[in-house]
């Protein structure tokens, strides 16, 4: 909100107060000030008196002048068009620091110039405000203006803009009065706002109603007669101050009395409504013609403002074109009324139209300021327009005008904030702010003002105490309670291993957007079926809540390699949330190839088995022994190569998808393939880790063995260690593949495997033992695997 | 007889230092010192001279022996030490070149910062609560005080899935779940870390998605000071020992009293400068109070406890930690932004 300070000290005192001093100390008491403008800069400025004013020779637009400042004469040169003797000015003077220039003596063309005659553009005056010859000319100025004086403040220009963040709670400060009232109980100084003096009034004719709840209270006033014209001075100046553009002096009245008030009111032309009736309704339909042209069709929640049966306007948002105030009016209907501020917000962005009025119902309003506003404006329009045949006040609905009773302890309070506050402050405060605080026994009973909408309980007062006292003397304590151990969950924990892990195995951590495009959808791993949408996204491509986690790494992956850079690990975890479920899954991408040694061409590209590894490490260090995975091949999935990818299944539950991608898929993603792995962390949590356990020193020597087989090459590692395992029973210490050979050598349908084995017994194995143990795994090997033994 | 063995010794002694290699030196040694050697010649020669001079020449061609086969032995050594430093020369490696790669990821910089925020509230004791992404209008909204169609909604413009569900817009709806779960016992502390959505267009300064963490305290007697004290702990830890915090009352329709907190500039120390816009503070968090509406809906007797509030964006956190300048670096997953958080110290 803008507030000039000029505006605000008609009503406060503020003399001795800068507007910075003035802003830090809202700042400080909740009334963030975001910015100070002032309406015109200027040091060192005059009114002067020019008292000649030659052509300068050879120049087609300079002007020689001398310049009375009531001190001294001074001879400037102006460029000006409309410069002329006889004219009051403003001048700035050698030193004198403008927005644009500082002004020094200077010297043009031989002719010495001693300051600058000044149009109100060169004084930062917003351009909106001024006229064309404004703009382009002089400011010449009245010939009341006093030689000597101050200029801005013989303009009313003295002014500085602050601008006022106010918080939900406090949109009463958005009326003028109730900020006014605020800075005086802050300042401690007194507040004199505007009386309206008793008019005589006839009956009134006017009929005003409301056949809906989202309007309680309507009040209505017509004025007789009045005379459309041009506002005084102080009172454009008052609306540009603020942002507003004067139009008429009846029109200019409504928005001033909105800023006092809070109020927003409307301004018919009675002799445009079909008769002396306002009726406000809902359950509406048709078109209303609003005053900016545009035609609302109406639905049936809004609420709208009748006239014998026609819509005349969008109640709270728009008045309607047909009764608008203009030159010709010479009777007015005034419209103050209290609307629902939540139909309000509805219709206004249904319809889009965020107006002044619209803004203001929908922060709420003081109850008691309908009245005030019709008062205020009849006093303006008496004053400023000649209004006369003043009906009286119409009103339909009661103001809830009980005063809030809400009380408070002092102990209480330093109970709260934790820190002393005398009762005396407590009740200095509470009066300053006009609670009318009374002392009983311990307690404080406030009532409060019917503006101060905010103030429902004891903490609301501690509020109060707390913001005028201000929290810079509060010294900070720990607070003293039971002990607590504290610590990560399971969940918790085990997502900060696997980060661990991730991180030491060289990936790095991405974090994507949970929304994505509905395509992404589809591309995942394990899709939650069903996935959520917005109903109002920003995008399409932020519509859906992701079901997969897969797609959106994938996007970092391609940017990644979009900006060259191809040799990368990534993971990501994160969960998956929908209505109905909740499931947080892992990523994990090798692109490229592991770059050891650039310099000694050390590199291996990431393959199948570096992602498999991968994840045999990373299970067994959370707890999965090796054999209680498998790893079963996929070969149908459209985003995973058909013959090196594979399901993960711990004990006898899928985890997801581990391979490399499919080329079409990466084509179609524009990316080179990376591998890929997408693992369903749930089960992980819900399933039993092994415990470590020490297992003492076998000291009987270890048998070595080595074999080589021909098998088929649909034989896989695993079958064949299942085979050696099951026949070498126990004496089997462990079996390692050392060699897979497919080639030139051997039948194109079979593989050459040469594995070690490792036998040890309880005691030393006899040879015997031995021979017995090999046979037995080499007899196995041949009837289930149909293996052939090689040399 | 002794120019003799003088002239040996010469020779010899000449010859040892003319030996480059351990071979010529054993040449020298056989041909000196050997059964049959010169200087074994000259002795087995001895018997020649008459009896009176044998012992002085005896004496002096065993020095001679001594001498030259100390000699020779360490003309062996200094040979094998000039072979072995030649050799380990010849093994030399540029130190400046580039160590061998161990592979190395690192944690994203909200993780770490989260991490690190976490850890400073573990060590006091507090739990780590989290919520579904996917919330209810009831914990997102209603439980906090904000019924539908209360004007502080429009604050945070909220995506929505349909009337009853949203993706929640601040954790603190988290915060009441976990006030619902502890049913009125205390004490509660929690902090309440997660990943938030508003209706923003994303820019430099504002995303869709960002990071929040809630902390959460409810207990008897628990004051605006012992969240001073707690969120200065916080402010040192994040900022350094010399931080100092200032609140600002404001408000929050969940707590009241309520403020926003700022930290004084960690770049100027409250100078002024860029990062603060020449204030010397920096906003970092709101907090206050928790409204005893908010403790009464979730069983708690708001007569008998209290409890403080505070919520933090760790974006924001990061960017001032980091001097990052754009929030949508934190998504983009750039390599080149995810490994340059590296120390320069
Ligand atoms: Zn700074």
């Amino acid at each position: 909100m803008n507030v000039s300070t000029k505006w605000l000290s008609t009503y406060v005192d503020l003399s001795g107060i800068t507007p910075q001093h003035l802003a830090d100390r809202l700042t400080l008491a909740g009334l963030e000030v975001e910015g100070i403008q002032p309406i015109a800069q200027g040091t060192n400025l005059v009114i002067g008196e020019v008292l000649t004013c030659e052509p300068m020779p050879h120049s087609d637009h300079l002007s020689v002048t001398t310049v009375d400042t009531g001190s001294q004469v001074l001879s400037i040169v102006c460029g000006a068009p409309n410069v002329a003797a006889g004219q009051r000015v403003i001048v700035a003077q050698n030193g004198s620091v403008l927005p644009q220039v500082t002004i020094k003596k200077t010297s043009i063309k031989g002719y010495e110039s001693n300051g600058m005659i000044c149009s109100l553009l060169e004084l930062g005056v917003d351009p909106k405000s001024l006229s064309e010859s404004q703009k382009e000319g002089i400011e010449v100025l009245g010939s009341d203006a006093p030689i000597g004086g101050d200029p801005l403040a013989y303009l009313g220009l003295d002014d500085a803009i602050l601008d006022v963040k106010l918080t939900p709670n406090r949109s009463d400060c958005n009326a003028l009065w109730s900020l006014a009232l605020e800075v005086g109980a802050l300042l401690n100084r007194p507040v004199h706002l505007p009386k309206a003096p008793v008019y005589t009034e006839k009956e009134s004719t006017l009929v005003v109603g409301s056949a809906t709840a989202k309007c309680p209270v309507f009040i209505g006033k017509s004025i007789g007669q009045l005379t459309v014209g041009p506002s005084p001075l102080w009172l454009k100046r008052a609306l540009n101050a603020v942002g507003i553009k004067s139009i008429n002096n009846v029109v200019d009245i409504s928005n001033y009395v909105m800023i006092e008030t809070g109020q927003p009111l409307h301004f018919y032309d009675a002799s445009k409504l079909a008769k002396p009736e306002i009726i406000v309704k809902d359950q509406l339909t048709g078109i209303v013609k609003t005053l900016d042209e545009s035609e609302i069709h109406l639905h049936h929640d809004d609420i709208v403002i009748t006239c014998d049966g026609h819509s005349i306007g969008l109640a709270g948002i728009m008045g309607g074109d047909d009764s608008k105030i203009d030159e010709s009016t010479t009777a007015i209907v005034i419209e103050a009324a209290q609307f629902s501020p939540a139909q309000i917000r509805h219709t206004s962005r249904r319809v889009n139209l965020m107006t002044e009025a619209s803004l203001r119902f929908q922060k709420g309003l003081d109850p008691m300021a309908a009245a005030k506003a019709v008062e205020r404006s009849t006093q303006l329009l008496v004053e400023l327009a000649n209004a006369s045949e003043l009906e009286k006040t119409v009103v339909y609905g009661q103001p809830d005008a009980t005063p809030k009773t809400v009380s408070v302890t002092a102990s209480h309070v330093q109970r709260l904030l934790g820190t002393p506050v005398s009762n005396d402050t407590i009740l200095d405060i509470f009066t300053r702010l006009h609670f009318s605080p009374v002392v009983q026994g311990d307690t404080l009973v406030c009532r409060i003002p019917s503006y101060r909408l905010d103030i429902s309980v004891a903490q609301d007062l501690i509020e109060e105490v707390g913001r005028f006292v201000g929290y810079g003397d509060l010294m900070g304590t720990l607070p003293v309670m039971p002990m607590t151990l504290g610590g990560y969950d399971a969940r918790q924990t085990l997502r900060n291993r696997i980060r661990a892990l991730a991180v030491g195995f060289g990936l790095h951590e991405v974090i994507t957007y949970t929304l994505v495009h509905a395509t992404k959808t589809t591309q995942g791993v394990n899709p939650i079926p069903h996935p959520d949408s917005l109903i109002s996204p920003l995008s399409d491509e932020r519509q859906y809540i992701r079901n997969s986690l897969l797609p959106s790494v994938l996007e970092s992956v391609a940017y990644n390699q979009a900006h060259k850079q191809s040799d990368f690990q990534l993971f990501e975890i994160s969960a998956l949330t929908h209505t109905k479920t909740n499931e947080e899954r892992l990523v994990l991408i090798q692109a490229g190839k592991q770059v050891l040694s650039r310099w000694q061409h050390e590199t291996r590209d990431y393959d199948f088995y570096s992602l498999k590894g991968l994840v045999e490490v990373m299970m067994e260090e959370l707890g999965f022994a090796p054999q209680r995975l498998s790893w079963i091949p996929v070969s149908d999935h459209p985003f995973f190569h058909p013959t090196q990818s594979v399901k993960v299944v711990l004990d006898r539950t899928e985890l997801g998808i581990l391979g490399k991608q499919h080329p079409l898929a990466a084509k179609a993603l524009g990316m080179d393939p990376v591998l890929m792995a997408e693992l369903n962390l749930e089960p992980l949590l819900k399933s039993k880790t092994a415990k470590i356990k020490y297992s003492a020193i076998n000291k009987a020597p270890v048998v070595v063995r080595d074999l080589a087989l021909l098998v088929e090459r649909t034989v896989s590692a695993a079958q064949i260690e299942k085979t050696i395992a099951e026949a070498a029973k126990a004496v089997l210490l462990d079996v390692e593949i050392f060699d897979v050979y497919t080639g030139e050598r051997i039948d194109a349908s079979k593989q050459s495997v040469a594995l070690t084995l490792r036998l040890q017994g309880e005691q030393t194995l006899t040879d015997a033992e031995i021979a017995q143990t090999m046979n037995a795994i080499t007899e196995a090997l041949e009837r289930k695997l149909s293996a052939t033994l090689r040399g | 007889m002794r120019d003799k063995l003088e002239k040996l010794r010469e020779a010899a002694l000449g010859e040892l230092n003319g030996a480059a290699s351990a071979e010529e030196v054993q040449a020298v040694r056989t041909r000196y010192l050997g059964r049959k050697g010169l200087l074994t010649e000259v002795l087995r020669n001895l018997k020649d001279v008459p009896l009176e001079e044998r012992p002085l020449l005896g004496g002096v061609s065993n020095t001679i022996k001594e001498e030259l086969s100390e000699r020779i032995g360490s003309r062996l050594l200094d040979i094998e030490q000039s072979a072995r430093e030649k050799a380990l020369i010849g093994e030399r490696v540029d130190v400046t070149l580039p160590g061998r790669g161990i592979p190395y990821g690192r944690l994203h910089p909200l993780t770490r910062t989260l991490d690190e925020i976490c850890s400073i509230f573990l060590s006091l004791g507090f739990d780590i609560a989290e919520g579904p992404d996917v919330e209810t209008d009831y914990y997102n909204f209603e439980a906090l005080n904000m019924p539908k169609d209360h004007p502080a909604r429009d604050m945070q413009d909220t995506f929505y899935i349909n009337t009853e569900w949203l993706l929640r817009t601040h954790t603190t709806a988290i915060q009441t779940r976990m006030l619902e779960d502890y049913a009125g016992a205390t004490p509660v502390k929690v902090i309440c870390p997660g990943k938030v959505y508003r209706k923003d267009d994303d820019d430099a300064t504002h995303s869709h998605q960002f990071t929040q963490m809630e902390g959460l305290v409810v207990g008897y007697n628990i004051s605006m000071a012992d969240l001073k004290g707690t969120l200065e702990g916080l402010a040192k830890a994040m900022f350094g020992e010399s931080r100092v915090i200032r609140f600002r009352p404001s408000y929050f329709q969940f707590t009241e009293p309520s403020v926003e907190v700022d930290v004084s500039c960690h770049i100027c120390n409250g100078k002024g400068c860029s990062t603060c816009k020449g204030t010397g503070w920096i906003e970092i968090l709101g907090a206050g109070m928790v409204h005893p509406n908010v403790l009464t809906m979730a069983g708690f007797d708001a007569e008998k406890v209290s409890g403080f509030a505070f919520g933090l964006g760790v974006e924001r956190v990061a960017m001032l930690k980091y001097g990052i300048d754009d929030i949508r670096h934190f998504y983009t997953n750039d390599l080149r932004f995810l490994s340059a958080f590296k120390r320069f110290e």
